[in-house]
């Protein structure tokens, strides 16, 4: 009786069992991207793809006028625009590469890109173009490019950077300069230390925890350079937690920042309860849309140390039925004349190294909102990714979980890099 | 005329056994599949035996989540079996405006929790309104950390979740008091019992089955918790992740291009057996009081 009763529980295990070894693809690929099979200079024809992230309703004739005139200069071509919604964007892709199912060429994000190219579900952009690394910013190239991975993966599309965005006001009150404001990390502390103590503790400066950004900045080596083992746990490190420990402790920052989710500085900054933000160019146009009374008490100035670079890029499907259409329509969205008539209208600078020199971009006008603009396009030239890819939405929650009990003074600043590093490392491994 | 043959029940509970097996079972079993093997969102994953349940014996951050899921249910379970059954006592009676008070106590439970969770963050806030106005009254020098501090924030959402489950539990007390009998009370006080007396030794056991049920329920959703904590601790787990839920533990690890999507798995069924316990204590507990 009692064997009867278990026959199904064993032959739903046994069932299990057998089934996990089937229908799971090896995760032992090693190879490094996937090569072209067709020279891009072949007769372009025929029909491809393309997918962007939220540009619809606001950039549709921008994108319209870019397809149409891709169809003029290649006859026989017809493009599909797909356009997905801001949010979960992420998540589509995912779905649309596990169902293989990507669109022929389609916007990816570097981050995006890297698992996609490792799956080897990505085109080599290089292999087909060989004049990528020419008419591209070196740093926009290199952020489709991975350790442990040959190939380019993605053409730079659009730019972007952070320049720092002060409250005047907040700063008038507190008897410091919004007009010479804080340009080390040092200097920061300074101000905060002042902020707090001018206003009785009621006014903050600092709202954000530091990341794997501010350890680059900070001169650690972040990861190895085989890209196997993160090596961020270094004294620098330490020291740099420590002194964001002591500034929490002394009650420079905002206790709730161990709670907020990313950019919730530029929030509290643009509610007007804190003094300082990180944002991009055009971050200066948003703040005084949502809190009109910011207006004319924002003042921009270059980003502390050196400043992060972003990049927007396209990248082709390794399974296109149609590469040579693909690769051409991907060159042809992000040529030097598209990017800048697209920068124009979007407030982002164009990864084109022919777009340099256009006055829209290097000259301001006077107003707030275009010294930012030129601030920010001048800083893209020092700009670098701060941020390796390899770092997985579960790696980065991990690390800033662990420097929050840091900041927090629940473990110690050394404690929490080591754990950090040895789940990083784990994490990666997988 | 004969039409039925011996296959035409079969053929009717076609379309109810594939909807079982492809929307029920089937999902059920591939995580239990899945558990077994390093599998990721793409490019699927391989075999690894035991190890996703080996690494979540040393899981620190799973430590924490199954220590907040326990202190949850240990506050919700004696606070939501209790209060609604009185509330309901109380709402039971036919006055003129009861109505209002039954209808108050059940708002939190129509609103999303989503909503109701960012209601309370905003009131918890540093800078929200229980905080702005305790300094007012000089009660507090300062705020009051609720939503990062370890334990306060646990200890918000719980008062989230109690206040937002007191309704609900409420309107199945009601139903169930409806079949008490009244003239089990009418007895009780003709023979002088008090009002507390009537309560312990007729409206108590005239509910227990339900209270059993409402335990049973609260058992489980408290285990299972998610929105209040993902909400309040603005998605981060709170300090250090120290607040997380196995819920969000799992959603944590699902999440993105590089999901871990065995692990996420092998801690579902964690959750699953960690979930069914209580459920099979109470309910033989609910067996023996009734053999009793």
């Amino acid at each position: 009786m009692r064997s009867r009763r278990l026959t199904p529980v064993a032959a739903l295990a046994v069932a299990a069992l057998s089934l996990a070894g089937c229908g799971l693809g090896s995760s032992d690929d090693t190879s490094s991207g996937s090569k072209p099979t067709v020279d891009a200079n072949t007769q372009v024809t025929g029909e491809v793809s393309l997918q962007t992230w939220a540009l619809k309703p606001k950039f549709t004739s921008y994108v319209e006028g870019v397809i149409k005139a891709f169809e003029a200069k290649y006859p026989g071509t017809k493009v599909t625009w797909l356009d997905q919604p801001g949010d979960g964007y992420d998540k589509k892709v995912l779905s649309q590469a596990s169902a293989g199912q990507l669109p022929d060429v389609v916007n990816l994000p570097p981050d995006f890109a890297l698992p996609l190219a490792k799956q080897n579900l990505l085109l080599d952009v290089a292999a087909a173009d060989p004049k990528l690394s020419e008419e591209y910013v070196e740093g926009g190239v290199q952020a489709y490019q991975y350790q442990g991975q040959t190939g380019t993966f993605g053409y730079p599309w659009y730019l972007n950077t952070d320049i720092d965005y002060w409250n005047a006001t907040k700063f008038a009150a507190v008897g410091l300069d919004a007009k010479n404001p804080p340009k080390t990390f040092d200097e920061l502390l300074a101000a905060a230390k002042v902020m707090h103590d001018k206003s009785g503790g009621k006014e903050y400066l600092m709202s954000r925890l530091p990341g794997i950004g501010d350890f680059t900045n900070a001169g650690v080596k972040v990861l190895s350079d085989d890209g196997k083992t993160f090596t961020f746990n270094t004294p620098e490190a330490v020291a740099l937690l420590d002194k964001y420990r002591a500034a929490y402790a002394a009650g420079y920052l905002p206790r709730d920042i161990l709670t907020q989710e990313y950019l919730g500085n530029s929030k509290l900054f643009t509610q007007g309860k804190v003094a300082w933000t990180t944002g991009g160019g055009n971050a200066i146009q948003d703040f005084v849309k949502d809190n009109p009374s910011l207006k004319g008490k924002v003042v921009p100035s270059p980003a502390l140390d050196t400043p992060p670079l972003y990049v927007q890029g396209l990248s082709v499907s390794a399974k296109t039925k149609n590469q040579a259409a693909a690769i051409a329509l991907a060159r042809f969205v992000t040529n030097a004349e598209n990017q800048a008539a697209f920068a124009k209208i979007v407030n982002i600078f164009p990864s084109t190294k022919a777009s340099a020199n256009d006055p829209y971009f290097s000259k301001s006008d006077g107003t707030p909102e275009s010294d930012a603009k030129v601030l920010a396009f001048a800083s893209l030239a020092k700009a670098k990714s701060l941020q390796p890819a390899v770092i997985s939405g579960a790696t980065n929650d991990f690390i800033n979980q662990q420097i929050s009990l840091a900041i927090a003074g629940k473990v110690t600043s050394k404690a929490a890099l080591d754990a950090a590093v040895a789940k990083a490392n784990q994490l990666l491994a997988q | 005329m004969k039409y039925h043959r011996w296959f035409t029940p079969w053929v009717l509970i076609v379309p109810a056994l594939a909807w079982l097996l492809v929307f029920n079972l089937w999902p059920s079993v591939n995580t239990v599949i899945l558990s077994f093997t390093n599998a990721r969102p793409i490019g699927g994953g391989t075999f690894v035996g035991l190890k996703n349940f080996e690494t979540l014996l040393h899981d620190e951050q799973l430590r924490y989540a199954l220590l907040n899921s326990v202190i949850y249910m240990v506050v919700c379970l004696p606070f939501l079996t209790i209060f609604p059954l009185l509330l309901a006592v109380l709402v039971e009676k036919k006055l003129p405006g009861i109505t209002f008070f039954r209808t108050a106590f059940y708002t939190p439970v129509v609103a999303s929790a989503v909503v109701v969770a960012l209601i309370w963050q905003w009131i918890l806030d540093d800078r929200g309104l229980v905080n702005g106005l305790a300094e007012k009254l000089g009660v507090i020098s300062g705020p009051l950390p609720f939503l990062s501090d370890q334990w306060l924030l646990l200890l918000s959402a719980i008062s989230l979740t109690i206040w937002k489950g007191l309704g609900y539990y409420m309107i199945i007390y009601l139903a169930a008091l409806g079949n008490v009998g009244r003239e089990l009370h009418e007895a009780a006080a003709v023979d002088g019992a008090s009002a507390f007396r009537r309560f312990v030794n007729v409206t108590i056991p005239g509910v227990r089955g339900t209270m059993v049920l409402i335990s049973i329920l609260i058992s489980v959703s408290a285990l299972r918790v998610f929105s209040e904590l993902f909400i309040l601790s603005g998605g981060k787990g709170g300090p250090g992740g120290r607040d997380n839920s196995v819920v969000m533990l799992i959603q944590q690890y699902s999440q993105g291009f590089e999901g871990n999507l065995g692990y996420a798995s092998a801690l579902s069924i964690v959750l699953f057996f960690v979930t069914v316990v209580p459920m099979l204590v109470l309910a033989r507990l609910n067996r023996k009081g009734a053999e009793a």
